[in-house]
């Protein structure tokens, strides 16, 4: 059996280059030609950015268009993206475009943001190293996931999803080794709903599924 | 003595002390060099103060030098200064020949130190042309701006601009500081130091002394703001919110700052001051040395709600070190105090006096919702704002610069 190797990674975050958003169609026009590292930080990777853990919505679009265009039509609709439901970020790019499209046809006049509420564009650089410890069975999953940061807890559980196997947790794709004996945990770890969860949330709720199902 | 990695692991917690052995151990050797304009006073020697002996800790041959400058020299670089955070000042052709004499006469002496440097962080402008007169370098230069040029007079800019460009990145401490550059941008907030005598735990009896010190009743509920007497602040705004309280509630206010004397404005907005606390006995101005942080720690950690109503503020520190005391916090509605205060998590954000009050008798009738919202702050201070986190982020911005690829993913 292949041990798992628990990675860990760190980011932080730069300005993309991109000039700020003061209304909704500037933001438009920033998404439409962003990167795809721009994209992805805003949605994933701003659980592991240095901010406050619970906003209403993961992704920082809803937040800004909640917060500072005080839009929660707006902010509901891009709350509910969830980028692991796309196939690529290019597509999330698509739908995110056809929200912004569909309101700015709604209102009267172009929401904007008073100066200082402006929306940065970020990326972010991640450093991605081998912590060094190993899981060798099924069983030890539970107590290891509870030693692991949250760094490690996102590169293997979300972060997973854009890798081979696609939309799979690495701890899930490493138990498939185990067949039927850990069917069960499998299960569990895949009715996790993380989209609410803040990442050390996400690593309790790990340990508890995996606890009572996988030993 | 110094402090170490495993005395920060109680605050910061042993997986982010792991994470920087990690990350340290693979920069094992490196030489760092960093380089600013003075060894002791200012934010910039504090953090490397801190700084320097941690990444040495952490196995990377750090080092520190100082650039020597003269009267004239220190003249320009204030005024430099000014003009990046927007004052209006007019430096002379003779000006900028004394900031490139005097960046010229230190090369002379540090040039083999950072020519031979895999990594040359340069702080703030004053050593900043350091970068053109180091032909020979071959590691990596990054240049660290430390002051908010989010509106910069521009002549001042455009010239240093012209220094700073040639960096191979830069970092700033927050995106609406930053500006235009044909490099990397880094964003790197600042911290606090857990152990620092602003922050670090003090004795029950420490906080009674103070308590009696300055007069404060303690069966009644205290408002702190620590900040200098500066418009910006808005002391007289919460003022003015501590009076509608007292109408409803029996609460007590301290204002404290220090550094006004020297200052003509600052010594004009402490007498607006006084004159709006008189007759007051509940009230207390206290104009503080500058080195009275265990008094300001004390008095953070007294308050029941601490106060940063400011009208306009770089990050706000003040606020961080209030959380990281377990206050929750009523916040103006500006700058970095937004990334820090969350509405009903870790205090408020507000808009006048009114809301101020509001939101403080809010607080002090749900004395529960004030205890986990300070405990929340505290946590959020924990994982974000600690020198911890800072120190790892300036040892990612060493693995990716010297990685040299331009994949946002980098395996060590």
């Amino acid at each position: 059996m292949t041990p798992f190797v628990v990675m860990d990674c760190v980011l932080l975050t730069r300005m993309s280059g991109l000039p700020e958003a003061s209304s909704l169609r500037e933001l438009r026009e920033r998404l439409a030609v962003c990167g795809e590292g721009v994209l992805y930080h805003h949605f994933s990777e701003t659980l592991l950015r240095p901010s406050f853990d619970y906003p209403d919505y993961h992704n920082d679009f809803a937040v800004w268009a909640k917060l500072s265009l005080a839009d929660s039509v707006l902010a509901e609709r891009f709350g509910v993206l969830d980028p692991y439901f796309f196939s690529s970020l290019e597509e999330l790019r698509g739908a995110l475009l056809d929200i912004i499209d569909e309101r700015l046809s709604d209102l009267p006049v172009v929401p904007t943001v008073r100066r200082g509420n402006e929306f940065y564009f970020f990326e972010a650089d991640t450093v991605v190293f081998d912590t060094g410890d190993r899981i060798n069975a099924p069983g030890e999953l539970a107590p290891a996931v509870a030693r692991m940061t949250t760094g490690s807890v996102f590169f293997h559980f979300i972060e997973a999803r854009r890798r081979e196997p696609f939309g799979m947790d690495d701890f899930s794709a490493w138990l498939l080794q185990f067949g039927d004996e850990a069917a069960a945990c499998r299960t569990a770890l895949h009715s996790i709903d993380f989209g609410f969860l803040t990442l050390a949330e996400l690593r309790n709720e790990i340990c508890e599924r995996l606890t009572s199902k996988c030993r | 003595m110094k402090n170490t990695l495993l005395m920060y692991e109680v605050c910061a917690g042993s997986s982010a002390i792991r994470q920087l052995r990690m990350l340290g151990e693979k920069l094992h050797g490196r030489r760092v060099v960093h380089v600013n304009s003075t060894r002791e006073g200012g934010g910039v020697a504090e953090i490397l103060h801190w700084m320097v002996p941690l990444m040495r800790e952490l196995g990377l041959d750090a080092g520190w030098e100082v650039i020597r400058g003269d009267a004239e020299f220190f003249s320009v670089t204030k005024a430099i200064h000014n003009g990046l955070q927007g004052t209006p000042v007019n430096i002379l052709p003779s000006g900028w020949a004394a900031y490139n004499a005097v960046n010229e006469a230190n090369a002379d002496t540090l040039r083999p130190t950072l020519e031979d440097a895999d990594i040359v962080v340069i702080h703030d402008p004053q050593p900043a042309r350091l970068l053109h007169l180091c032909p020979g370098r071959k590691g990596k230069w990054v240049w660290r701006a430390h002051i908010d040029i989010s509106h910069p007079h521009l002549p001042v800019w455009k010239t240093l601009r012209s220094v700073v460009r040639g960096y191979d990145a830069s970092i700033f401490s927050m995106p609406q500081f930053a500006q235009r550059l044909p490099h990397r941008q880094y964003l790197v907030a600042p911290s606090i130091d857990p152990l620092s005598e602003k922050n670090r735990d003090l004795p029950a009896v420490e906080l009674e002394a103070v308590r009696a010190q300055f007069g404060l009743d303690p069966a009644r509920p205290l408002l702190v703001q620590i900040s200098r007497f500066d418009r910006f602040k808005d002391p007289i705004g919460v003022i003015e919110a501590y009076r509608l309280v007292k109408k409803v509630q029996p609460v007590q206010l301290v204002l404290a700052g220090g550094g006004a004397t020297d200052d003509p404005e600052g010594a004009a907005v402490l007498e607006e001051v006084m004159d709006a606390a008189k007759g007051d006995p509940d009230i207390h101005v206290l104009l503080l040395p500058s080195d009275a942080h265990r008094t300001v720690n004390a008095l953070q950690r007294l308050a029941d709600i601490v106060i940063q109503k400011s009208l306009r503020e770089g990050f706000g520190l003040t606020v961080t070190e209030g959380m990281w005391k377990g206050k929750p916090v009523i916040g103006g509605d500006t700058g970095g105090i937004r990334r820090q205060v969350v509405d009903y998590h870790t205090g408020f954000l507000v808009n006048t006096p009114e809301g101020a009050a509001h939101r403080i008798r809010f607080l002090l009738y749900h004395r529960e919702k004030m205890k986990s919202m300070g405990e929340k702050a505290r946590e959020f201070v924990r994982e974000n704002f600690l020198l911890t986190r800072h120190l790892r982020e300036y040892l990612i911005l060493f693995h990716s610069i010297l990685s040299g690829s331009s994949e946002p993913r980098i395996y060590v």
